[in-house]
């Protein structure tokens, strides 16, 4: 890849998270906190998710099935991190200045599911863009050029979705309501293994399929953080 | 209801298709492959340098087969998405067409590649007309590179010292080849006027060099007060002369370390040639014409001398000797040679630590150069002026050429003037030239001198696998089964009329016996410097046992200090076993001291052998001297320059417009999703209406 490409990709994946942590997370450290927090109970699951590859030495070359747990793992850490933020919810109030992030209980969820997007986005992204120094793209032996725009592109998916379903996770705990639960574990998992069709190279596919998964999530998690169409009607003709 | 399952079912499909075809694979393998090939590396001299160089980060070029010359064109005139790489076959590398890319540019032109298809090749020859010009005698007559008539090699384009602002890379094997032009004709290979704008098939080629300019510069660079990270830029061209005497020298004692006292009535007759060859090209080369042959007579020669000369105490003189010198390093301005006249002359050969007495040129009572023996029909007998000595030599040599008894029908013509080839002698005849000076050398026939293409068929070697012993002295009659116009004849035929010639020298007496020299030697002597170094010859040679050859011919370029110098090795070895005398009585424990020495034989048995040979430095005086004059001409400058690695790989070169198209993507994705966070944050509190009254600036 080359340096133009880089910084497309780069952009492309991050630019709209970057926007995000700007101007919702930089201005309260006790959310950078959070955000970091949730990063790291990520990586723990990745490491899990790793220790259980590398000890099913028949299995490593099964992708799918270290996907499945992949996701199993994260969902795992997404309610412990769950438990560990409302329990920790009494102390959180006393330190903050700020008392919105424990007024509102969807700024924690939205926070935590930012930073599980970005290190997950990250691990996805990185891995393609360290073998890509040098001059060369994609497409020689298999593979189009398109390849490092779409990995980009899912990366994005991904952190979004993160975001979408943290805040749904979260609020389903608090009521009781299983379905959104079912649905936060289903999806992710649906479009983990949808990714794998990338190794045929149905990148409009699973592009299409992804954001159209992720768009729905959205609409979820916009419902379930108070929005009503009512109130984006407002929002858009400026009311 | 049942569309639903419909579409389930098809979602799992597909899932279990991809799960079954996803596999971990690294993206990078995806990108590149890596092309294996040899590299063309700088060398540099006095006052310039030579050779090739990538950039720092790796030329990048885009592949263009050249198959006829008009394919080059393209490539000349305003190429649509520079800079381009040509694949060029051998019979297009010419010096016209090399000098056109170079002025092409940097810009247009990044890379060249030579790629091994000979099948149009008529001749490749990357040296001077005059090899070595500059380090021999210096006259008109002696080499005129005007006039291929009395050049030294006519098919000569000098591109070996040429400054190429591209890396050239040789890529010799085939199945290389084909990814390469595979790679062309599926991307690059149509509508060429849209190449600007789709993704094409490149290389990137890495060789940095580290030294530029000159010897003079980089070595200074080297020593440099402030160089502390101690790296090196470049080193001189270095390797070892082999040599041996025919007759086992005695060792002087410790005492006598004193010149005047080491200075002895012996005399030597000096036989030498050349060890080392050149070529462009990083590892390839073997030198099989301009250089093996002459080795291969020298070996003979020592052998068919050693088998038939009485003992020393019998010769009519008992100080004379036969000094074999084959000196390293002579394709570059006489390293060996030079250095061997330098040490002479300061009294300084042997070097102390062999412990024998000095050799001076008052010891030496004429010297016989094995030069390049091309066409053996018409092998001359070179010398400066027509003494009695050339006179005699001349009518031994061509007494036994033409004798009838041994049926060589072999014409040994003269000629005496300044007209004389670049062979070691000229080292010699530059620092007097009254120095009794014979070479013997043929009219050039080589058109693939010092290249790549110098190898076993240029020579026409097919090996017989006799299994026979090569040591044992056939009848002139037992040809061992090789035609008459074989290599191996011509070989048996050259080396058993020298040998003759100087024994009639030594001894006084014409040589009437039946014995020649034995073709299979030469057949196992051309196997193992040309095929293969795991051979019969070279265990025979070797300490019983010991770990066997690479399955590939010794490389015979002169190379650095510690640099592999298996040509030398391979060189002192063959020597010493063929020049030694078989001591039956000793047993192997007491064969341990030099000059006994232990060697496997033909047999492989092991043997206890008295033997005479031994290396000498071959290391121009150029680097001994303080203070030299690196422009003077005076000795050979040649330095080798230091690279980290070669390597290429082919890849696609994504096109501008789709680099400019991701990278704007990218831009517009990142200002929309600015100032949409922007708006939403800003007016959170519209949006998300059912928060508590508190929380309505929720994203502050």
């Amino acid at each position: 890849m080359t340096l133009p490409e880089f910084f497309g990709c780069t952009f492309i994946a991050f630019g709209p998270p970057f926007a995000l942590f700007v101007f919702t997370i930089a201005n309260d450290p006790l959310r950078i906190i959070i955000l970091i927090a949730a990063a790291f109970f990520w990586l723990l699951s990745l490491l899990l998710s790793s220790l259980l590859w590398f000890a099913m030495i028949p299995l490593r070359d099964v992708l799918a099935f270290g996907v499945f747990f992949s996701v199993v793992f994260q969902e795992c850490f997404r309610y412990i991190i769950y438990r560990i933020l409302r329990s920790t919810e009494q102390g959180l109030q006393a330190v903050a200045e700020d008392t919105r992030v424990t007024d509102n209980k969807h700024i924690l969820s939205y926070v935590s599911g930012l930073g599980f997007g970005i290190i997950s986005g990250m691990f996805a992204l990185v891995n393609v863009l360290a073998d890509m120094s040098g001059p060369g793209t994609m497409g020689l032996q298999s593979g189009t050029e398109l390849f490092f725009v779409t990995s980009a592109a899912q990366a994005l998916s991904i952190i979004l979705l993160h975001t979408f379903w943290s805040v749904i996770f979260f609020n389903a705990c608090d009521t009781n309501n299983y379905l959104h639960i079912a649905y936060v574990v289903g999806s992710h998992l649906f479009v983990s293994l949808l990714t794998l069709l990338n190794a045929s190279e149905l990148y409009t596919a699973t592009l299409l399929t992804n954001y159209i998964i992720t768009i729905l999530t959205g609409l979820l998690a916009f419902r379930v953080a108070g929005g009503t169409s009512r109130s984006f009607k407002k929002f858009v003709t400026c009311q | 209801m049942e569309k639903r399952v419909h579409a389930a079912a098809i979602w799992l499909l597909m899932l279990l298709h991809g799960a079954a075809f996803a596999q971990g694979e690294r993206t990078r393998d995806k990108m590149y492959q890596p092309i294996v090939g040899a590299g063309c590396f700088r060398r540099l001299n006095g006052t310039h340098q030579t050779g090739c160089s990538s950039t720092h980060a790796g030329s990048v070029g885009v592949l263009h087969l050249i198959n006829v010359e008009a394919d080059l064109e393209f490539l000349l005139a305003s190429p649509p998405s520079p800079p381009y790489a040509p694949m060029i076959p051998p019979h297009l590398f010419t010096r016209r067409n090399l000098l056109r890319l170079i002025e092409a540019g940097p810009s247009n032109i990044s890379v060249v590649l030579l790629i091994n298809k000979p099948e149009k090749m008529k001749q490749f020859s990357h040296e001077l007309n005059c090899p070595n010009q500059y380090s021999s005698l210096n006259n008109s007559e002696t080499c005129d590179a005007s006039n291929p008539a009395t050049s030294w090699n006519p098919w000569g384009t000098g591109l070996l010292h040429e400054d190429f602002p591209f890396p050239i890379y040789y890529i010799a094997d085939t199945e290389e080849i084909s990814k390469l032009e595979k790679c062309f004709l599926k991307f690059n290979n149509f509508n060429y006027e849209t190449h600007a704008l789709r993704s094409l098939c490149a290389i990137e080629v890495k060789s940095f060099m580290s030294a530029a300019v000159s010897s003079e510069v980089c070595i200074r660079r080297t020593r440099f007060i402030n160089n502390l990270s101690g790296s090196k830029y470049c080193d001189p061209l270095e390797g070892r002369n082999v040599y041996a005497t025919v007759y086992p020298r005695n060792v002087s004692s410790v005492e006598a370390e004193e010149t005047e006292l080491a200075i002895t009535s012996e005399k030597f007759i000096l036989v030498t040639c050349r060890l080392d060859t050149a070529s462009m090209f990083d590892g390839v080369g073997l030198g099989a014409m301009d250089s093996l042959v002459g080795l291969s007579i020298l070996t003979q020669v020592a052998h068919l001398l050693r088998e038939l000369l009485p003992p020393q105490s019998s010769l009519p003189d008992n100080r004379r000797n036969v000094l074999f010198v084959t000196f390293n390093g002579e394709s570059y301005d006489y390293i060996g040679s030079q250095r061997f006249v330098y040490d002479v002359e300061r009294f300084a050969f042997p070097k102390s630590s062999a412990r024998r007495n000095l050799i001076t040129f008052d010891n030496i009572e004429f010297m016989l150069d094995i030069g390049t023996l091309d066409d053996i029909a018409n092998i001359k007998l070179h010398a400066l002026s027509g003494t009695p000595l050339a006179q005699k030599l001349l009518q031994q040599l061509n007494n036994y050429a033409q004798s009838p008894r041994y049926g060589f029908n072999l014409n040994i013509q003269s000629e005496m003037s300044y007209h004389i080839p670049p062979t070691s002698a000229q080292s010699f005849l530059r620092r007097d030239p009254k120095f009794p000076a014979l070479i013997l050398n043929a009219k050039p026939a080589n058109k693939y001198y010092h290249s790549i293409y110098d190898d076993a068929d240029n020579v026409v070697f097919n090996y017989g696998n006799t299994s026979q012993d090569f040591t044992l002295l056939p009848d002139v009659g037992d040809t061992k089964n090789f035609k008459a116009d074989s290599l191996q004849m011509k070989v048996r035929n050259v080396s058993s009329i020298v040998a003759m010639a100087l024994y009639e020298t030594l001894t006084g007496k014409e040589y009437t016996g039946s014995k020649v020299a034995n073709p299979v030697l030469a057949d196992e002597f051309f196997y193992c410097f040309l095929l293969s170094a795991d051979c019969p010859l070279f265990k025979a040679a070797s300490y019983p046992g010991s770990p066997k050859g690479l399955p590939m011919p010794p490389m015979r370029y002169v190379s650095v200090l510690g640099g592999p110098q298996e040509s030398s090795g391979w060189t002192y070895r063959v020597l010493g076993y063929l020049l030694s005398q078989k001591q039956p009585k000793i047993p192997k424990d007491n064969c341990t001291i030099l000059p006994l020495h232990y060697f496997a034989g033909f047999n492989g048995v092991g043997e206890c052998r008295l033997t005479t040979q031994n290396y000498s430095s071959a290391l121009s005086p150029a680097f001994l001297i303080d203070d030299y004059d690196w422009r003077s001409g005076n000795y050979s400058t040649w330095t080798e320059s230091t690279w980290s690695l070669f390597s290429a790989r082919i890849f696609l070169r994504p096109s501008n417009v789709h680099q400019v198209t991701t990278l704007s993507v990218g831009i517009v994705v990142l200002i929309v999703s600015f100032c949409v966070v922007y708006i939403i944050s800003s007016r959170s509190e519209v949006l998300f209406e059912d928060l508590p009254a508190s929380n309505a600036a929720l994203f502050g």
